[in-house]
């Protein structure tokens, strides 16, 4: 049988039902636009009913739980996808700054070196004069002052790089912190039986800005706390106590940052490819990648264009007091040689194994940086060299030259643990400037001079006398006496103050192959007769002749940077100077276009992940509004009930007082 | 799908944004006229963008190498010009002095005039070329090239020619040694020359190949003698000092004579025993020696009209092979200039092709470009519009 005073506690019941409803509803609304917040709902239950013979009266409803409308899933996917996202945008930001090294037209490197090498011409055209000289030194310095400036640019990305990933890994401390402090609190309260949703929403939060910085993966413990971990399964936080994340120089490369966690006693670096996404992958991908490509190719091409102008300026005569081989013009950075961190140490601190490196050709060089070891396989005398660029592994013995360089072991070797990064290349850039100063000291004139005889009967004439070896002598003269019209000749090579006879035989000319003595290469056009004769003697006017700034000139054309060398022996064609560049620019270009594409995807991808996240979530107004509607409607029908179940009690007073 | 108040706001702000940028970037485009600001905005385009700005400049560079060319090459055409107007003037002294009336004082001062000349040439020879080298500096040469030294002008250089590096190589410089020192002796093939011992009745031409298939290239001479039995005049040709099958032939005045392909005209009365000798020519006749030589012949007095006729004879052989080795010269630069011509024609297309190629590349579309920033302005307004409209609505705004 009922009561008003069931009744009356039904109406109250209601009405607190409603009232934390409508304050669940408020809080809603006042977190709207809270980030990371997830909206919370009252869950109500019928109260279990009353017995009374006549059958089960209900008793209202009572407030059961607060939930939140939240899915982990979705919480992790929005996680991730902010992550690969976060990582994207910080090697597109890098990249952008790389390709300010490499701009198209006036700016570039490419002008720079073609704006030297035409400058050749005008000296070409007036050998003797100082102001076409001057010139020459001025785009000469305008040249190598660009591509230290371009190497210096690099230098402040790789300290900006450097500073960015220590705020980071100072962020993801500060977060692994918070997380952990957050576990703490979580399990303290949840012990009370219910969950704590407004500080579960702050540790999900926290977590997803982590994965901003890193990706993580998270795993729920059953005391409401969760672990996080990095780089597939490093230890970040793990219940209350959070590891921190070291930052430490690359062992590999001193010049670098790299990431490391603790395990006990030992420091384990994070390489670039285990962090799978945030702000710190991408930026050490750029580290170890973007970056040394775009260092390499510009030391490449800083190598091959300072060597095949000093190469040339050597192979000519300047206008000094006697005229000279002409000094080099340009000098570079060199080479570097990286001991990782973890070879053998004598008693001092010093690394035991030492390696050189010395460059034999220039042109031959790759823009790459290897890695030098003990052969896995423990062969004696075999070292393993891997070419970072490509892959590509490569057997080599002390002394071997691959690339364009030279490997020299010291004594003692390298033990079979011992690393060595080479950079044959990296450096080049470095500093590059102009060691002549003089503009008399650039080499204008060949020390050799090539004369037809005047009553040749032949169409013959020279077409390009070149120096091949900076070994000519020209003390030496040479005299070329064609004996038949099928370009038979015979030589004699006569000391030129004595006339003594120094050698001389026979060859045979064919059109367009050069006629090869004594260091030079004499080219001929026409053809020449039976009996023509010509000489190549001494440089009797060093001042009047342009032979040397045609051949510099002449680099324009050739294909110096990158040659390589086939299995046959031959040396394949590389790229010229300023195709180099072209080529340079390009490659940065493409990786930013790349770049600029993977980030709007996956920022895409991150926004759709958040968008759906929010839609289970997120807090929607009008949907507050409506459910306050409601709740308000709730709370005064409850009211009402009181009001009834009063009213009914008055009745019931006024019937007995009767 | 549920919709979320904050989640709207952000994304409709992003979209904005997004528009906006859009937007400016258009602007950007139309503003600059350049669609490529940056490698990344084009890899490929950017490259050729780089590819044809070398170009460019290599056509820039041609040009100034090709215009250096064509100084040397202009002045030097005319300063041969020159020579050739002061040779056909020594050439009509010459044949002035021909004239059998003319007295020895007369003659001396016919041969003081030949000497101006050869200074005049002398001068055109050592010309500068405005900056600072010689027009005939040949592959490099003393200051001054030619200087006129105890037996004979000498130049004092390296034969040949300087080249500069233009679309193709062009000379830089003209051969001295080759217009001045080198005119081919005697008539081209062959040279006639009477002996000095000779006496005073006779005199050969320079003679002309009849033959050119038979000739030997030896030295010959041609052997007087007056039988004194008859008195009859009879010659003997000898080949490099060996007896050939001519012995004894009658000489008769004025009638050719011709063996080996040559073919040479003796007149006068020859002496016994004078010797005339014919040399295979060679490229050794300078233009100063030879002028040199004929004003002191001509200076020399007391000649008998058969030495007078024998000089103004070489002379005048002498003077046309000059001019024509400096007219063949004259000819060769000339040939050059044509070719310099045809080369400007080919460094201006070069150039044009390049810039064409860059404007392609990087040069925006300017109607394209309009309709795609309209486009984008529609674009952005429409955004904004959505937006306002929709934050309008709230439900907030209907309870009341």
């Amino acid at each position: 049988m009922g009561s008003t005073t069931a009744m009356m506690s039904i109406g109250l019941r209601a009405m607190l039902a409603n009232q934390a409803a409508l304050q669940t509803t408020g809080h809603n609304i006042a977190n709207a636009s809270v980030e990371g917040y997830s909206r919370q709902r009252v869950e109500l239950a019928t109260a279990s009913p009353q017995y009374t013979p006549n059958g089960f009266l209900g008793r209202g409803a009572d407030v059961q739980t607060v939930t939140r409308m939240h899915s982990d899933h979705l919480t992790r996917e929005a996680a991730a996808s902010r992550s690969l996202a976060s990582m994207d945008a910080a090697r597109l930001e890098v990249l952008q700054q790389i390709e300010t090294v490499f701009p198209v037209g006036e700016a570039g490197l490419g002008q720079a070196m073609g704006g030297f090498l035409d400058a050749t011409v005008d000296l070409a055209n007036r050998p003797g004069d100082t102001a076409a000289r001057q010139v020459v030194l001025a785009r000469a310095q305008d040249t190598a002052s660009r591509f230290a400036s371009a190497d210096e640019q690099l230098d402040a990305i790789q300290r900006h790089l450097g500073e960015r990933i220590a705020d980071s890994v100072g962020k993801v401390n500060d977060i692994a912190r918070g997380i952990a402090e957050v576990n703490r609190k979580i399990t303290a309260l949840e012990g009370l039986g219910q969950p704590v949703n407004d500080l579960r929403d702050r540790r999900d939060q926290l977590i997803a800005s982590l994965g901003e910085h890193i990706q993580v993966t998270t795993i729920p413990a059953s005391d409401g706390s969760i672990g996080v971990f990095v780089a597939g399964g490093q230890r970040l936080v793990l219940g209350d106590s959070a590891s921190p994340l070291l930052l430490q120089p690359d062992p590999e490369d001193p010049s670098r940052t790299a990431i490391a966690v603790r395990e006990g006693e030992l420091v384990r670096t994070l390489p670039a490819a285990y962090l799978g996404g945030g702000t710190l992958a991408g930026l050490l991908t750029v580290q170890s990648q973007d970056l040394v490509s775009a260092r390499t190719q510009l030391g490449q091409m800083a190598a091959a264009f300072a060597d095949a102008v000093n190469q040339q300026q050597a192979r000519g005569l300047d206008l000094g007091n006697p005229p000279a081989a002409g000094g080099p013009i340009f000098t570079t950075g060199g080479t570097r040689v990286v001991a990782s961190a973890g070879n053998e140490r004598d008693v001092n601190g010093a690394f035991v194994a030492q390696v050189a490196l010395a460059v034999d050709d220039a042109s031959q060089l790759v823009a790459s940086e290897y890695e030098l070891r003990a052969d896995p396989g423990g062969a004696p005398g075999a070292w393993q060299l891997t070419r970072r660029a490509d892959g590509l592994v490569r057997t080599i013995a002390d002394g071997d030259t691959v690339d364009g360089f030279t490997v020299s072991l010291g004594t003692p070797p390298p033990v079979a643990t011992d690393r060595f990064l080479l950079k044959p290349v990296s450096a080049a850039a470095d500093g590059m400037r102009v060691a002549l100063g003089d503009p008399r000291g650039i080499a204008a004139a060949l020390p050799v001079t090539a004369t037809l005889a005047a009553d040749n009967t032949g169409t013959a004439r020279v077409a390009s006398l070149t120096v091949a070896s900076s070994a000519i002598d020209p003390e030496q003269t040479a005299s070329i006496v064609f004996t038949s019209a099928t370009g038979d000749y015979s030589w004699e090579l006569r000391d030129r103050a004595t006339d003594t006879l120094l050698g001389s035989g026979t060859g045979t000319w064919t059109a367009g192959e050069p006629i090869e003595l004594n260091g030079f290469e004499l080219r001929l056009d026409g053809v020449p007769r039976s009996g023509d004769a010509l000489t190549v003697a001494k440089t009797a006017h060093p001042a009047a002749n342009n032979g040397n700034a045609l051949a510099l000139a002449g680099l324009r054309d050739l294909a110096l940077v990158g040659r390589s060398l086939q299995p046959s022996g031959e040396v394949g064609a590389g790229r010229s100077f300023t195709e180099a560049y072209a080529s340079a620019m390009a490659d940065v270009g493409v990786r930013v276009q790349g770049a600029r594409v993977t980030a709007d995807v996956s920022a895409g991808v991150a926004a759709q992940a958040e968008q759906t996240r929010a839609a289970l979530s997120g807090v929607n107004l009008d949907e507050e509004a409506a459910r306050l509607l409601a709740f308000q409607q709730s709370y005064q029908a409850a009211a009402k009930v009181l009001q009834v179940a009063q009213s009914v009690f008055d009745t019931l007073l006024e019937t007995t007082r009767t | 799908m549920r919709v979320t108040t904050s989640n709207t706001f952000e994304r409709g702000i992003d979209t904005l944004q997004r528009r906006a940028s859009e937007m400016a970037e258009a602007q950007q485009r139309l503003i600059s006229g350049k669609k490529i600001a940056r490698a990344s905005d084009d890899p490929a385009a950017a490259a050729q963008v780089e590819r044809a700005l070398v170009r460019e400049a290599r056509a820039d560079t041609n040009q100034r190498a090709l215009e250096a060319s064509r100084n040397s090459m202009l002045q030097a055409e005319s300063a041969l010009g020159d020579v050739t107007t002061v040779l056909q003037m020594a050439r009509e002294l010459v044949v002035q002095a021909g004239n059998p009336s003319l007295d020895d004082a007369s003659r001396r001062q016919l041969g003081a005039s030949l000497l101006g000349m050869r200074e005049q040439i002398l001068q055109i020879a050592n010309r500068g070329d405005g900056a600072g080298g010689w027009l005939f500096g040949a592959q490099g040469a003393a200051a001054p090239p030619f200087i006129d030294a105890p037996g004979g002008v000498q130049f004092r250089g390296t034969p040949g020619q300087l080249q500069v590096p233009s679309d193709g190589a062009l000379p830089l410089t003209a051969d001295g040694d080759a217009a001045f020192l080198r005119a081919a002796t005697g008539n081209g093939v062959f040279v006639t020359q009477a002996a000095a011992a000779n006496g005073p009745g006779a005199w050969i031409d320079a003679g002309t190949v009849a033959d050119p298939s038979a000739l030997t290239g030896d030295p010959y001479q041609i052997v007087f003698d007056i039988d004194p039995a008859s008195g009859a005049t009879t010659y003997a040709v000898l080949r490099d000092g060996a007896p050939t099958a001519i012995t004894a032939e009658p000489y008769e005045t004025g009638k050719a004579i011709q063996f080996d392909g040559m073919s040479v005209t003796i007149s006068g009365q020859p002496a016994a025993g004078d010797l005339f000798e014919l040399q295979p020519s060679s490229r050794e006749l300078s233009l100063f020696d030879g002028l040199g030589r004929l004003a002191d012949e001509l200076a020399r007095p007391l000649r008998s009209g058969a030495q007078r006729t024998q000089v103004v004879q070489e002379g005048l052989r002498d003077l046309d092979a000059m001019m024509s080795n400096v007219i063949g010269e004259r000819a060769r630069l000339g040939e050059v200039l044509r070719r310099t011509d045809a080369t400007e024609q080919r460094i201006a297309d070069s150039r044009l092709l390049a810039q064409t190629e860059r404007s392609g590349a990087e040069d925006v579309d300017m109607v394209q470009a309009v309709s795609e920033f309209s486009t984008r302005q529609t674009s952005y307004d429409a955004a904004l519009k959505a937006y306002a409209m929709v934050q309008k609505l709230s439900l907030f705004d209907y309870i009341r």
